[in-house]
């Protein structure tokens, strides 16, 4: 009888293991992260950003002051 | 339009390393990553000379060609940037690059974490001009605000010189023809028929 019962508790920790996995799979599948996306930049932030400004003629104009100066 | 290129002159540049300085200051860039460097030849000999090195922003870009994600875009003012979203970190765009530019922080192997990081010419990435965003991403939008490339913009010898190709390679012709040798001044080897010495 002895016998009986402790194959029986295998048993029912095989059963507890294999329904504890599946509760992990569904934990698993429940928090799965969602394919990646890209950040679409549209129209506007695919424009071209230089402009030259005055902050960029007077760089032009100190880097070539050597040879630029008239 | 305007195509944005770096050119070093080697015949200033004293290897100061305020444009590295200047370029992790600027954008935060993490620990582990130098958007830019100087690497010197003949260090110590007669001839050493020493260049500032970061993206070169190809016109045709072996990253943009390898990358499996196809995360890299050029810019129309033709900046080559990629977008942190899509780079899985796999480090092809590194091994790639003849310059090296990509880098990958050290903070695991590739593809296990992370996104590749390189210079994006200040200005910025895909997110919204000056958002927090983008500067957590890519650093500062220095183009977007009327500006130039800071680690040009700040160099003291005036080696680096960062802009629109056509205005810096005007700079620079002139400097040399003005040198009148060296560092390849114009028709000095046909003429002479030597290799320049200086």
């Amino acid at each position: 009888m002895a016998k009986a019962q402790r194959g029986m508790s295998r048993r029912g920790l095989l059963k507890g293991l294999s329904s504890g996995t599946l509760a992990l799979g569904a934990a698993a599948a429940a928090v799965a992260p969602e394919p990646a996306e890209a950040y679409d930049p549209g129209p506007t932030e695919m424009r071209g950003r230089y402009r030259e400004t005055d902050h960029v003629k007077a760089y032009y104009r100190v880097n070539g002051y050597e040879t630029l100066k008239k | 339009m305007a195509r944005m290129k770096f050119l070093c002159d080697a015949d200033r540049c004293i290897e100061c390393n305020a444009c590295v300085t200047a370029c992790k200051n600027e954008h935060e860039v993490p620990w582990g990553i130098n958007r830019r460097r100087v690497v010197t030849i003949n260090d110590g000999r007669p001839g050493e000379r020493s260049i500032s090195m970061a993206c070169m922003h190809c016109t045709d870009a072996p990253c943009q060609a390898v990358c499996p994600v196809d995360c890299f875009y050029t810019t129309p003012d033709h900046v080559v940037l990629h977008s942190k979203d899509l780079c899985i970190g796999c480090g092809y765009c590194f091994y790639a690059c003849p310059f090296g530019a990509p880098q990958y922080p050290r903070v695991g192997n590739f593809g296990s974490r992370g996104k590749m990081d390189k210079c994006t010419f200040c200005s910025g990435g895909p997110e919204p001009d000056g958002s927090e965003a983008e500067y957590v991403k890519y650093g500062a939008n220095r183009l977007a605000e009327g500006k130039l490339p800071l680690c040009a913009e700040m160099c003291s010898t005036k080696s680096l010189l960062a802009g629109d190709g056509d205005i810096i390679a005007a700079i620079y012709k002139a400097r040399v023809e003005k040198r009148g040798y060296g560092s390849g001044a114009w028709g000095w080897s046909t003429a002479y028929h030597e290799t320049i010495e200086v």
